[in-house]
C-alpha cells in the first residue's frame, strides 16, 4: 500500500483517544476475545494464550504510536505497509473491548446493523459508540488502501 | 530390568497418531463487531483466498453463523486457528469425526 497521511480533527478525536487509551491499558493483560485454545495440554494452552496476548500488545502499541507528538501538533496520522495490518487488528481488538465494556446496552443486533439512535444513548455510551465508529472508519480506510 | 513407566502401549500410540493425523475443521463463528470488509481481508491474507471465495465464506459466517474455512491435518489447523485468533476472529477447531 502507498503511504498515506490522514488528517483528523483534533477536537473530535482527542476525547475519543482518552477512552481508547483506557481500554488499551486493559488489553495489555487480557485478550480482546476469550480465545479457546483447541484441546491442548495445559502448558501449550498457556503458551497459546500468552503468544496471542503478546501479539495483541504489539498491535495495540503500534496503534497508540500513531497518536504521538506529531498527531497533536499536525492533527495527522501516517499509515504505511509497516503499520497498516497491526493497526487494523488493534482497531478490531479495541472495538471488541468497547462492545464488552460499554455497548452491552445497545444490543448486538443494533451494533451489527448500525441502526442506532445516538440521541437516545447516555453520555458514556455515546462516547464509546463514537470510538467504535471512529475505529471502524480507520479500518475501512486501511482495508481500502490494502486492496488497491 | 523394569520397563520405563513412560512406555506407551501400541494401541494407545496408534490412537494418538490417528488423532493427530485425522482431519480437523477450522470453523469461524459470527460476531457482531468485525466488519464484513475486515473478515474478507483476513480470509484473503490468511488463506490466500481470492475475493469471491473470501466473500463467500464471510457471507456464510454472517448469514449462517459459521463457516468451515479449512480442513486438514491438526497441526496446520491449529496454526490457522491461532492466526485467525490473532486477527480477533472467533475460531474453533472441530474433529472431522464429530460430523
Amino acid at each position: 500500500m502507498k503511504p498515506i497521511k490522514v488528517k483528523l480533527s483534533l477536537p473530535v478525536v482527542g476525547p475519543l483517544l482518552d477512552v481508547i487509551k483506557g481500554l488499551a491499558d486493559g488489553l495489555q493483560s487480557a485478550p480482546a476475545l476469550p480465545h479457546a485454545a483447541p484441546a491442548l495440554e495445559a502448558e501449550f494452552s498457556e503458551m497459546w494464550a500468552g503468544d496471542l496476548l503478546a501479539a495483541q500488545n504489539r498491535d495495540v502499541d503500534t496503534f497508540l504510536a500513531l497518536f504521538g507528538e506529531e498527531f497533536f501538533s499536525e492533527g495527522a496520522v501516517y499509515l504505511n505497509n509497516g503499520n497498516a495490518e497491526a493497526i487494523v487488528r488493534a482497531c478490531s481488538a479495541v472495538r471488541l473491548c468497547l462492545r464488552e465494556r460499554f455497548l452491552q446496552s445497545v444490543g448486538d443486533e443494533a451494533l451489527e446493523s448500525g441502526d442506532i439512535e445516538m440521541a437516545r444513548l447516555d453520555d458514556p455510551t455515546r462516547q464509546a459508540f463514537m470510538c467504535y465508529l471512529f475505529l471502524a472508519t480507520m479500518q475501512e480506510l486501511i482495508i481500502q488502501q490494502l486492496d488497491e | 530390568m523394569a520397563q520405563s513407566k513412560t512406555h506407551t502401549l501400541p494401541e494407545k500410540r496408534t490412537a494418538a497418531a490417528l488423532e493427530l493425523q485425522g482431519l480437523w475443521r477450522v470453523v469461524v463463528l459470527n460476531d457482531p463487531v468485525n466488519l464484513m470488509s475486515y473478515v474478507v481481508l483476513v480470509f484473503k491474507k490468511v488463506f490466500g483466498f481470492d475475493e469471491s471465495t473470501a466473500r463467500k465464506h464471510m457471507l456464510e459466517v454472517h448469514e449462517r453463523g459459521r463457516s468451515v474455512v479449512w480442513c486438514g491435518l491438526r497441526e496446520k489447523a491449529e496454526a490457522y486457528a491461532f492466526t485467525l485468533q490473532q486477527w480477533h476472529l472467533t475460531t474453533v477447531l472441530e474433529s472431522d469425526e464429530a460430523h
